[in-house]
């Protein structure tokens, strides 16, 4: 088949909207790429290197910027000061296992949801989803008091719970729709060949393991950034790398060369595994509504 | 023939009665007695056995009742008591009444709108820009991974790292501001009159790229042999755009802005860190304001009244965007 | 109306070529198929007469004026897409009247010209529908409206109707083939449809890998194909070919094949430059073969028959050879089965040699 670009032919406007587009872009880039290229360079910067800037209006003066003696002193001082290996193992197990939660529990029942139909179906699938949409605030306060009730305020179990609060329905959403693309008719070649119901929903997760894995991902990533869960229900033993970072923020004395330290450690495996499931990054931040 | 005989044969039936109709005039080509009333089965047989998907279905349904409806029914008692740190007793609807007068939390909901609009303005109109720019460019893949590096940020941390960007001592945006004489000596956040925008900028920034992969994604499928159509019909490059792209794209357009709609309302991390809902309240929108009064204050009576108010919009907004959802997504010739 | 002169004309795609060194001549007002399979090149030889796809080397004229750099919209040429590319969200009418508006057509002239291209595709009564409440021949209509209301210079139409069913594709080739010829527009018609090119075309073009095969009328394509591919690519059921001998036998030049022994025609054997024994392709068609289950006189080819299909007013029979298997087309009087022994002549005046090693043709 010819190949799918549409050819251009040169108009002012067209040459004009090249030219602003280049220059758009480089902007905006500049724009969206700065304060995460500020937070990796200010993380080993000593304290005052890192209050360097220019005179108002010193526009040459933007080179100080780099003027600095590299230092992993704030490293140092998060691990070995501050707990934040400990942090950084509470944000696995939390993230991690509501992940695991959520994708096992999620799959069986997006399948079922996918393979069966019973009065009320679009009732209890407006329920899960919306589970998901409700503010964060707003679902902690009633969950606040329960999980009071139940001890389970500042443990991990009670922040895993707090996040497949939102990272369940969103599983069942998201692979409810992988099931739906998968033909009915595999589970029915495999009955037919003598498998039972359970060894054809078994043999047809191969199928969709690619996005299952995937969708493990973005539920670690959605339970790793989430700050007000770990704030509220979190608190006091199961403190999370984006509370601890927060909590670096005292009134009379801002570690920010220990923030920025804590940034990057928070946020750079997240943008590791954001290259690595890239391809369903869409599907999954659209709640699967819009697919690449 | 009738009724009560179901089975006819073809001995028992006169030639060239009607109950035949023969696919042809040669006598052994096949014939079939139509029946003329079928009666119904007496008895049907049981349904097929579905308790299999229920067994599949039971773990997430209860998990999800624990974490889910019992909250909800927790909120809806809780939101007709007065809870505080201890046990709660009843107060009735007083929790709501006294909503109308607090102004705090109508101008909360003010906020949150004004809040809410102006990001997605900003975010709209830089995504889509952005999209038809990247679309098919040389580097299109690198362009857009770059992109969207903000939003693997944890908003928390995007908050802290805006934070030391709007310093008002070291801050380089601070500095930058300044420079370009936008600003005057105070920091972005601490006058009433920018802390709003300041957050707003936070926001279009961690949240842009969204549109940009939304919007890319729908470019993706505009047909393109109805933009090619359309050229040979006669239209220009700009045309085009907003006769065939444009409607192609509304779509996904839409889901994109009720998605960030609800998120403005799901996620307050980076305001919470930035501005706490000040200077003066100029950005406690609404759901700040909730966190306050729960977790701060700790009247989570109060605070259940106005999640409630606050759950009863999303929920809204949810059914409308499930609809969206399942509409077909184009409809494609 | 325009005369498309398609000059050394190449197309790449990175590097690999889907065109190579096109030349064409499309006379002013003919009907002209571009025919081949799926990746020949021939959509990519349409896309770029459009304008739709860069030219990568050579030239494309209109009437003598190089319209290479020149965007679609100024070339006037209309193009019927494989998938109709209707635009969903506008009526029949608003789909039709596109193009005019487009180009700044007064109101009352669209009106008047959309009326009389719908009256002319008899769809005059669809024209408040959207695309998604048509049928598959009635889109395809609409989508031949847009083309054929701005009368243009030139029609471009790309497998129109590849994706309607059998029935209604036999209809339609009449319908476009005599739209043609009443509006008397050059048209090019690319189709992978062999039927197609053959029935509706003044001239076809054979493409097979980015190159020209064949340029001719349908009946020079389908009687003297100019090569082993376009012989077999061209006709339904398609041509048998058999590996044979040439060898001279008391002065007549034979070809010799387990199966059989025919001499070939005094005028063929100077075709076929010396009659030094060698390997050739024979070729024949399944309607230039007769059979009998009983010997007649003079060169046969001896088979065993395989199966017999009957096909409403003819009837196939696959006749099982030494080392291969050829079809014949019969009438259904034929009475042989499975496995009889059957004998065929051949029609030496349509049979075919080819080279064994480039395929050309020798006759």
């Amino acid at each position: 088949m010819a190949s799918r670009d549409v050819v251009q032919y040169k108009s002012p406007l067209v040459v004009a909207f090249k030219i602003f587009s280049v220059i758009f872009l480089t902007v905006y880039l500049i724009w969206t790429l700065l304060p995460i290229f500020v937070m990796f360079v200010s993380s080993f910067k000593d304290l005052l290197e890192a209050f360097n800037i220019p005179e108002v209006g010193d526009w040459a003066g933007v080179t100080v910027f780099f003027d600095f003696t590299p230092t992993l002193k704030h490293y140092h001082s998060l691990f070995y000061d501050n707990n934040f290996g400990e942090y950084m193992a509470n944000s696995l197990i939390a993230a991690g296992g509501s992940a695991v939660i959520a994708v096992t529990f999620g799959s069986m029942a997006a399948y079922s949801l996918s393979r069966v139909e019973f009065r009320g179906k679009g009732d209890l699938f407006f329920w899960i989803i919306s589970t998901r949409m409700a503010p964060v605030v707003a679902v902690m306060v009633p969950l606040y008091a329960i999980f009071r009730s139940f001890d389970l305020i500042g443990t991990l179990p009670g922040l895993i719970l707090a996040y497949t609060t939102f990272n369940l329905p969103f599983a069942i959403w998201i692979l409810k729709g992988f099931f739906d693309n998968v033909p009915y008719s595999i589970e029915e070649a495999q009955m037919v060949d003598g498998a039972t119901r359970f060894q054809a929903f078994m043999s047809i997760l191969p199928l969709v393991a690619p996005g299952i894995a995937a969708f493990i991902v973005l539920c670690i990533l959605f339970a790793w950034n989430d700050f007000l869960f770990a704030a509220i229900i979190g608190s006091g033993g199961a403190k999370t790398l984006p509370v601890a970072t927060r909590e670096l923020v005292q009134p009379q004395n801002i570690q920010w060369g220990a923030i920025m330290a804590a940034g990057v450690v928070t946020t750079l495996p997240m943008m590791l595994l954001g290259l690595v499931i890239r391809k369903y990054l869409v599907t999954g931040m659209t709640m699967g509504a819009v697919k690449e | 023939m009738t009724s009560g005989v179901t089975n006819v044969s073809v001995a028992q039936v006169p030639p060239g009665t009607s109950l035949f109709r023969a696919r042809g005039t040669s006598s052994d080509i096949e014939a079939r007695p139509i029946t003329a009333v079928l009666p119904l089965p007496v008895r049907l047989n049981s349904a097929a056995p579905r308790r299999y998907y229920l067994y599949l279905m039971a773990p997430a349904i209860a998990v999800l009742a624990f974490i889910s409806l019992y909250p909800f029914v927790w909120l809806i008692v809780m939101s007709l008591q007065d809870v505080g740190v201890g046990a709660g007793e009843w107060v009735g609807l007083k929790n709501y009444t006294r909503l109308f007068n607090d102004v705090r939390f109508l101008e909360g909901w003010v906020l949150l709108a004004q809040y809410s609009a102006m990001c997605l303005a900003l975010q709209l109109s830089i995504g889509l820009l952005l999209a038809v720019i990247v679309n098919g460019a040389r580097w299109e893949k690198f362009l857009v991974t770059a992109l969207l590096m903000p939003m693997m940020m944890a908003p928390a941390v995007a908050g802290l790292v805006w934070l030391f960007l709007y310093n008002g001592t070291f801050g380089w945006y601070h500095w930058l501001f300044q420079s370009l004489g936008w600003l005057d000596s105070g920091s972005i956040l601490s006058s009433t009159d920018t802390a709003m925008l300041a957050i707003v900028l936070v926001d279009v920034w961690q949240w842009t790229p969204l549109i940009t992969l939304i919007a890319l994604a729908g470019l993706k499928r505009v047909p393109q042999d109805q933009l090619e159509a359309n050229m040979v019909d006669g239209a220009s490059p700009l045309r085009n755009f907003f006769a065939i792209t444009l409607p192609n794209l509304y779509p996904v357009l839409l889901i994109a802005i009720m998605l960030r709609f609800m998120d403005n309302f799901r996620f307050i991390d980076a305001a919470l860190v930035l501005t706490g809902g000040g200077p003066a309240d100029s950005t406690k929108i609404l759901p700040i304001y909730l966190f306050e009064v729960a977790f701060k204050f700790f009247k989570l009576g109060r605070g259940a009244a106005i999640a409630l108010t606050l759950l009863v919009v999303t929920i809204i907004l949810g059914k409308l965007l499930v609809r969206i959802f399942e509409k077909p997504k184009s409809e494609r010739v | 109306m325009a005369r498309i002169s398609i000059n050394k004309v190449w197309k790449y795609y990175g590097t690999s070529p889907a065109v190579r060194e096109l030349n064409l001549e499309c006379d002013d007002g003919s009907f002209v198929s571009i025919l081949g399979p799926s990746g020949c090149g021939k959509s990519s030889t349409m896309r770029m007469i459009a304008g739709l796809e860069h030219i990568s080397a050579g030239d494309i004229l209109f009437d003598g004026q190089r319209i290479n750099d020149l965007p679609p919209k100024d070339r006037d040429v209309a193009m019927v897409f494989e998938n109709y590319a209707l635009y969903p969200h506008k009526s029949v009418f608003d789909n039709i009247a596109n193009p005019l508006r487009l180009r700044g057509f007064a109101a009352d002239k669209i009106k008047e010209r959309v009326t009389s291209a719908t009256k002319l595709l008899e769809i005059d009564h669809l024209l408040n529908r959207r695309p998604s409440e048509l049928s598959g021949g009635q889109k395809q209509r609409v989508a031949i409206g847009r083309a054929i209301v701005r009368e243009p210079k030139l029609f471009l139409f790309d497998e129109p109707i590849a994706h309607l069913d059998a029935k209604l594709r036999a209809h339609m080739r009449g319908e476009i083939k005599h739209l043609q010829r009443s509006l008397g527009t050059t048209m090019i018609y690319v189709t992978h449809d062999q039927l197609e090119a053959l029935s509706m075309a003044d001239m076809i073009a054979v493409m097979h890998d980015g190159e020209l095969q064949q340029w001719g009328t349908p009946s020079e394509i389908f009687n003297r194909p100019v090569n082993a591919w376009v012989a077999g690519f061209v006709g339904e059921p398609a041509m048998n070919f058999l590996s044979a001998e040439l060898r001279s036998e008391g002065g007549n030049t034979v070809l010799t094949h387990p199966n059989f022994n025919i001499p070939l025609l005094p005028q063929q054997v100077a075709l076929v430059n010396g009659s030094a024994k060698r390997e050739v392709r024979m070729g024949v068609r399944p309607d230039a073969l007769s059979i009998s289950t009983t010997r007649p006189d003079g060169p046969v080819i001896e088979g065993r028959i395989y199966v017999t299909e009957l096909l409403g007013g003819d009837m196939l029979v696959d006749v099982q050879l030494a080392d291969a298997r050829i079809r014949v087309k019969t009438s259904t009087d034929f009475t042989g089965v499975a496995d009889d022994a059957c004998y065929m002549t051949v029609n030496r005046d349509k049979w075919h040699l080819f080279d064994i090693e480039d395929g050309h043709a020798y006759f």
